[in-house]
């Protein structure tokens, strides 16, 4: 018995080792327990109310209208492909957001460290209004502004074929024909042909010294051969936005950016970028003044300096807080809904009243969560490309 | 947990947000758990269920036991509800104040609208005052919670009577609107049906199923449209207003209130389609068959006196004429029932007196001098092809 109480010689409630392993069992024993409480709570609720859950329902037709998709649909069509429709909605004002997004972000967020007395107060105000202000407010403020354009039938027409109107932009668009794949498949060949043509081109440079324009050939190589593919297999259709018979007068084919789409995005992009100004900045200020002196003593100016020293130190400190602000910009598209944009939450906001709640809010939850985590890889591997030599 | 259960039932736009909380909850613990194995566990999770296990028996034996009481206090509440409004002195009315031409409040603060004339009707019944009335404005969210505990009376909240809520709710009186989906759209446009929408951008507020039924009747007549989906009424109709849609659809009672609202009326045209089924009816709470029966029958009071031309100029003259049946509803000759229920016999006197017939209840409200919903199709008296109709008064 002493020795069990006294291993070592020391009392088992001093032994370091002994108390952290108690501490851990009971916290998870807390944990557990809490946790199984919520199941059983959740599952017996579930059954009791007869809540309806399960995913056979992805099959079925999904009826209900989606006013805009990348892809065709149709409401015949499935719930899975509906859902897809939705999805794909998010992504393009994810995506497109976050590419405007950064390139703006820069802009002010090096605008504000300029020596330009104007410029650095008017990324400030910029900065300062846009990011203190709920983006909710600031979709619906860009969503009014948009419905002030004149109506579809008394907007902007250029060329009888780009439209503009408080129903969105409407213009010429292609559309895939039969000679689409093969065209496709050439392309990428003299895709190919060119990245090899760049590469023999860009070591004969460096071996021999002769110039040897790797980057222009390469191109040219897949820029010809894109458009011989055109020619031979006629692979899209042009179609021109033209307006339909009846009371209406609404305009069909080609591609519309909707309105709402277009609120969303401005609204998006502002208000981002003006996080990712302050990142931006932060990242540049970060980099140790040394750096610049340095450069300036190399004889590089003020742009070489920014562009071969400054920003690739500062990118390292950029990188992490730019990824979320990604996320932060496409989990925000889900206020989308306000303004009448279809994205993944209105859609299957909608869907809920036939289709089972719980399972589409896992399934939007599940979504969300592969966008962040591809964001999030993207942005490692970036992160892992771009850090010092040797460090961690 | 009838309440969860109703709020999964149709034209209560709150149901989402609580499905909403429960699935987040159910994903976040299922995420949470996954490492739920192992023998110190099982020991230990066994031990716990005993222990629960036995507090769950006592839970159950209080639960059991309060839910006896309860019911027990709803039947006395409810089994003489009609003795006891009259001991009360006031009907305790659920409605709104929050819907032109239903529910709302004037400058004085006073209820006016459909739905408050409907409460005004029993009270003039059972007290011979239509404004002894106890109003209980209630949150559309928590019109099932109001029925099942009992507390009221009578609700009239523009309630659609579904099946669900008549086995979860109450009981549901005879149907005195025939709501239903419908289009508003622009008079310029020359559309007079909604046959006439193909092609048109059309505004929906996300709501209990409105966009299905709109997918609905579009894929059914064959018509091309693009749906824009709000989550507010308001941005919905900003959208409508400024030309970005051409028609707005919702239920037709919400597009003439609406239209009200507008600054140009008389631009705009309700579309005569309904696409979905919406009958608006009193509701009482479970419990009490007698106070069922008397709401029925002065329902039903209100629907003949219509029919039979009595309105609140002319009752003392009907109830001394030769109408025959005009003397039975007003209790100057022969009986309905009214008195077995402990009815006053000329207790639709003072009701026509002081709240007027169904036609002139809807006109005052909804119909001209209202909110300007004419009264063609549904809601007009079976004798004019309607389907306003009621138990006969004998």
């Amino acid at each position: 018995m002493q020795s069990i109480l006294y291993p070592g010689g020391i009392p088992l409630w001093r032994n370091v080792v002994f108390i952290q392993w108690v501490v851990q069992i009971i916290s998870a024993i807390v944990v557990i327990a809490i946790v199984s409480g919520f199941i059983f709570n959740v599952a017996t609720e579930i059954q009791d109310r007869e809540i309806p859950f399960g995913f056979n329902f992805l099959d079925d037709a999904a009826q209900i209208p989606i006013g805009e998709s990348v892809i065709q649909y149709d409401p015949s069509q499935s719930y899975l492909y509906g859902f897809s429709v939705a999805a794909l909605n998010t992504i393009k004002a994810s995506v497109l957001g976050v590419i405007i997004a950064t390139s703006l972000g820069i802009v002010i967020g090096v605008s504000r460290l300029s020596r330009n007395w104007l410029l650095s107060r008017l990324a400030l105000v910029y900065i300062e209004t846009f990011r203190n202000i709920p983006l909710l407010i600031q979709l619906l403020f860009w969503f009014l502004i948009i419905l002030e354009l004149p109506n579809v039938r008394e907007g902007y027409i250029l060329f009888d074929a780009f439209y503009l109107n408080n129903s969105g932009f409407y213009m010429p668009w292609t559309t895939p024909l039969s000679g689409f794949w093969p065209w496709a498949i050439l392309s990428l060949i003299g895709l190919g042909g060119g990245i090899l043509a760049f590469n023999f081109l860009a070591k004969r440079e460096i071996v021999t010294g002769k110039p040897s324009y790797p980057i222009i050939v390469g191109f040219a190589i897949f820029i010809v051969v894109t458009i011989i593919g055109l020619f031979i297999f006629t692979p899209l259709e042009l179609v021109v936005p033209e307006r339909q018979e009846g009371p209406f007068g609404r305009l069909q084919g080609g591609a519309r950016w909707s309105g709402s789409f277009f609120a969303l995005l401005i609204g998006l992009v502002v208000y981002t970028s003006a996080f990712i100004a302050e990142i931006v900045r932060a990242g540049i200020q970060a980099v140790n003044r040394g750096q610049t002196e340095a450069a300036r003593a190399l004889g590089l100016h003020t742009n070489a300096s920014l562009r071969w020293v400054i920003f690739p130190q500062a990118l390292r400190v950029i990188i992490p807080p730019l990824i979320s602000q990604y996320l932060n910009l496409t989990k925000n598209s889900s206020l989308a809904a306000a303004i009448g944009y279809p994205d993944l939450v209105s859609v299957s906001t909608t869907m809920t009243q036939i289709a089972p709640a719980i399972s589409l809010i896992g399934m939007v939850m599940a979504t969300y969560l592969a966008m962040s985590l591809f964001y999030s890889l993207v942005g490692n591997i970036y992160n892992r490309v771009t850090r010092y030599a040797g460090v961690g | 947990m009838d309440r969860v259960a109703t709020s999964l039932s149709k034209t209560q736009p709150h149901s989402m947000k609580n499905n909403l909380a429960t699935a987040v909850t159910l994903i976040f613990l299922l995420t949470a758990c996954s490492t739920n194995s192992g023998a110190n566990q099982i020991a230990v999770e066994r031990a716990q269920a005993t222990a629960e296990a036995a507090i769950i028996d006592r839970n159950d034996a209080i639960a059991e036991r309060d839910d006896a009481v309860a019911r027990a206090e709803i039947v006395a509440k409810s089994a003489d509800r009609l003795a006891a409004i009259q001991d009360r002195g006031e009907v305790t009315c659920a409605t709104g104040n929050d819907t032109p031409g239903f529910h709302y409040l004037d400058a004085a603060g006073e209820s006016l609208g459909f739905d408050v004339d409907l409460c005004r009707a029993v009270a003039a019944a059972v007290l011979g005052d239509a404004d002894a009335i106890d109003y209980r404005f209630t949150d559309l969210a928590e019109r099932g919670p109001a029925l099942q505990s009992g507390e009221i009376d009578l609700m009239n909240l523009t309630t659609t009577w579904t099946s669900n809520r008549d086995v979860n709710w109450g009981n549901f009186a005879p149907v005195m609107f025939y709501d239903g989906q419908g289009f508003m759209t622009r008079k310029d446009s020359g559309v007079t049906s909604a046959l006439d929408l193909g092609g048109a951008a059309i505004c929906v507020t996300s709501g209990t199923t409105t966009e299905l039924n709109l997918a609905d009747y579009f894929r059914q007549n064959n018509l091309d449209f693009t749906p824009t989906v709000f989550e507010q009424t308001d941005v919905a109709v900003d959208a409508y207003q400024a030309g970005q849609c051409d028609a707005f659809t919702t239920d037709r009672s919400g597009l003439a209130s609406l239209l009200t609202e507008f600054p140009n009326p008389e631009e705009h045209l309700i579309l005569p389609e309904i696409v979905s089924e919406e009958p608006l009816t009193p509701v009482i709470p479970h419990g009490d068959e007698a106070w069922f029966d008397v709401v029925k029958i002065v329902m039903a009071g209100l629907i003949y006196a219509e029919a039979y031309g009595i309105d609140s100029t002319n009752v003392d003259e009907m109830a001394a004429g030769d109408n025959v049946k005009a003397k039975r509803l007003l209790g100057s000759e022969g009986d309905f029932g009214q008195e077995a229920l402990g009815l006053r016999k000329t207790f639709m006197q003072d009701v026509i007196k002081q709240v007027g017939n169904y036609g002139a209840i809807y006109e005052r409200n909804l119909g001209a001098q209202g909110i300007g919903l004419p009264r063609n199709g549904r809601n007009d008296l079976w004798i004019n092809g309607g389907q306003i109709y009621a138990a006969p008064l004998r």
